[in-house]
């Protein structure tokens, strides 16, 4: 050892002292029993203000909190927490964020003694952390106001119709990218659409926006539901935007109530009229959009509904959940259909998504659009 | 879905023996017993389970409309103590779950025979006349601190928690995750208990009930300890050494005694 090593190496005291850290040891109650240089600086406390009293005492009340509901069980069960987020108090009374962790000594037989603490200041840390908490939910804003904006138009109105649409966003950080529409098409005739885009947040809300907006093009152009998918994956292909989304498009003729349907890639629609069971419309049926190059047209199907028919179309968070298998889903959303068949459009609408997300959290989005055929004289 | 799995129910102990119940406050899971309940296998049956979004619950079954109120999780137990047919049990609370029990004895008294509840507060906010000990800025607080501490509740990790996804390079990891929870449904958790307002249900608690005060304990102080007391119709208070508010963890064989010796009641 040359003598310059000797003049570099601290001594234990000095180590402790004057580490880069806070370092305390109290007893299990969290009464201070020993504190170092470096912690009074932090705390702008005197040594004969922290020991004696408890540690949780220097936290913010929200930390105390947190400090026995969290911090103390998890010490006392595992013998160590690591990376707690805290706010000390100072001298001063400003809060100063920090890092703690904290480990059990024990005796000799196994006992708990006391407990050693070391405090990082973490003051930029925690600015950076609560920029990109800030970053994160104004990206959800934006993307649910879009959503919200992109789906509050007026549905058409009309005697022979009974239309209505229940719409349940998912919980948590991102919106979904389930989307609906509906819009006249010609004097005596609708369309509606029921989508899902790939993806969730801003992306996908602008996707949806995107593809809604084709879609409403295109059937202006006069194209029944086949050609009009067909001309759909186009425009997905060419310009690369809501590839393997899947979408139900149907158009129906008020006066005549002739539905013409497909399906890319989409759950069913399904089908119910008065004193009959409901069933789903499994023909004209396709894969998810631009998803097969090159593949032949796509079908379409036609069915003409009985008067006070109801048709739905949705989206899987209706029907999909991880603790069941999904043909037990789907014969569950005939079941609720036929049940509701005597309500209204709009209460059809909400006992079929209520009964979809009955005590669970909503996961997924959820997107119901229910009508009823109501032709003059039934 | 079945309620034992919803809740990660676990009996054990005499199973001939009267019943008696373990259930978890804020901030934790069944783990919270791990030192109690032993005591209490040989003579009892012993249940403990995990409210819904806590320990090894069902995550997914986390509904907010139900769990707004605790009369949600007060329904849970009684879920619990009908799917085991349990009548006459001893409901043993900690923290919040302590007015959860007294709501469930509320609605269905012919399944509890005593009540013991460790650390309770029937309101956390001072409010005119009433001392609980906070304000509503310091469950504000309560929140930002739960918003920084996702106790391992990443994104990478959240799914293998839930039990949704498979990763055995994560398992030492997962060994070490007491008390992960979801932090919504933390958050969730803490503005029903911390906002809860159930002084009124106190005087219609239907069993003899003990209730066990810490020393020192911020969470429920010495006061709003006496005012649930005083409140109740039949009731004793026994105040004990242990500080701070998980006396289950801190101070185990003293609160093991105490509950016995109410137990020993004729």
């Amino acid at each position: 050892v040359s003598g310059r090593d000797d003049l570099i190496r601290d001594s234990p005291e000095e180590l402790f002292e004057n580490a880069p850290c806070g370092y305390l040891t109290t007893a299990l109650d969290g009464t201070i029993l020993q504190v170092n240089r470096t912690l009074q600086l932090l705390t702008g406390h005197e040594r004969d203000a922290l020991v004696g009293r408890r540690f949780q005492e220097l936290l913010t009340v929200g930390g105390r909190i947190y400090y026995e509901t969290h911090y103390a069980p998890l010490l006392q069960m595992q013998g160590w927490v690591r990376e707690i987020a805290v706010d000390l108090v100072g001298a001063d009374g400003a809060k100063r964020p920090a890092l703690v962790n904290s480990v059990l000594q024990r005796d000799e037989d196994g006992r708990p003694l006391s407990i050693r603490t070391v405090v990082f200041e973490a003051t930029d840390r925690r600015r950076y952390e609560q920029e990109l908490l800030r970053a994160r939910d104004r990206e959800h804003a934006v993307a649910a106001e879009l959503q919200r904006g992109l789906l509050s138009g007026r549905l058409p109105l009309d005697p022979a119709l009974d239309l209505a649409v229940s719409y349940r966003p998912a919980e948590g950080l991102e919106v979904g990218g389930d989307w609906y529409d509906a819009f006249w098409l010609g004097e005596r005739r609708i369309g509606v659409v029921v989508g899902d885009v790939v993806g969730r947040g801003i992306v996908a809300a602008a996707t949806m926006g995107q593809l809604r907006s084709a879609v409403r093009a295109l059937a202006s152009t006069g194209l029944t539901p086949g050609p009009l998918l067909d001309a759909l994956d186009g425009y997905a292909h060419r310009h690369e935007v809501g590839q393997m989304t899947t979408l139900a498009y149907a158009e129906l003729d008020l006066d005549r109530g002739v539905l013409v349907l497909a399906c890319a890639g989409h759950p069913p629609p399904a089908v119910t009229a008065p004193g009959e069971p409901a069933h789903f419309l499994w023909d004209g049926r396709s894969t998810p959009l631009d998803a097969a190059a090159g593949a032949s047209a796509r079908p379409e199907s036609t069915v003409t509904l009985t008067p006070g028919a109801t048709v739905i179309l949705f989206t899987d968070g209706l029907f999909e959940r991880v603790d069941r298998p999904l043909q037990e889903g789907l014969d569950l959303v005939l079941a609720e259909l036929t049940a509701h068949d005597g309500k209204t459009a709009q209460e059809l609408a909400n006992a079929m998504t209520d009964a979809a997300l009955a005590e669970r959290r909503t996961t997924d989005d959820v997107c119901l659009l229910a009508l009823r055929w109501t032709p003059p004289g039934t | 879905m079945d309620v034992l799995l919803r809740h990660n129910v676990t009996v054990a102990g005499r199973s001939d023996g009267p019943p008696i119940v373990f259930v978890h406050g804020f901030g934790c899971d069944q783990n919270m017993w791990r030192f109690v309940w032993p005591a209490f296998a040989d003579e009892y049956r012993v249940i403990l389970f995990d409210h819904v979004g806590h320990g090894h619950s069902d995550h997914s079954a986390f509904d907010p409309a139900r769990y707004g109120t605790l009369d949600g999780y007060a329904e849970d137990v009684l879920d619990v103590l009908r799917e085991l047919d349990v009548h006459d049990a001893v409901f043993v609370g900690h923290s919040v779950s302590a007015m959860i029990g007294a709501l469930a004895a509320t609605v269905e008294p012919e399944r509890f025979s005593r009540l013991v509840m460790i650390g309770p507060s029937p309101r956390y906010i001072d409010d005119d006349g009433y001392t609980g000990g906070f304000s509503r800025e310091d469950i504000d607080g309560l929140l930002e601190s739960l918003a920084s501490n996702y106790l391992g509740w990443s994104g990478a990790m959240a799914p293998v928690i839930m039990g949704n996804e498979d990763r055995p390079e994560l398992g030492e990891e997962l060994t070490e995750l007491f008390c992960a929870t979801d932090p919504e449904i933390a958050a969730h958790f803490a503005r029903v208990t911390f906002l809860s307002d159930n002084r009124a249900d106190l005087e219609r608690v239907p069993v003899r009930t003990l209730v066990l005060q810490c020393s020192a304990d911020v969470i429920a102080p010495v006061g709003v300890g006496a005012y649930v007391d005083e409140q109740l119709p039949d009731s004793t208070l026994v105040q004990l050494e242990a500080t701070g508010h998980c006396p289950n963890l801190s101070a185990p064989a003293e609160t093991t005694a105490a509950i016995q010796d109410f137990l020993a009641e004729p």
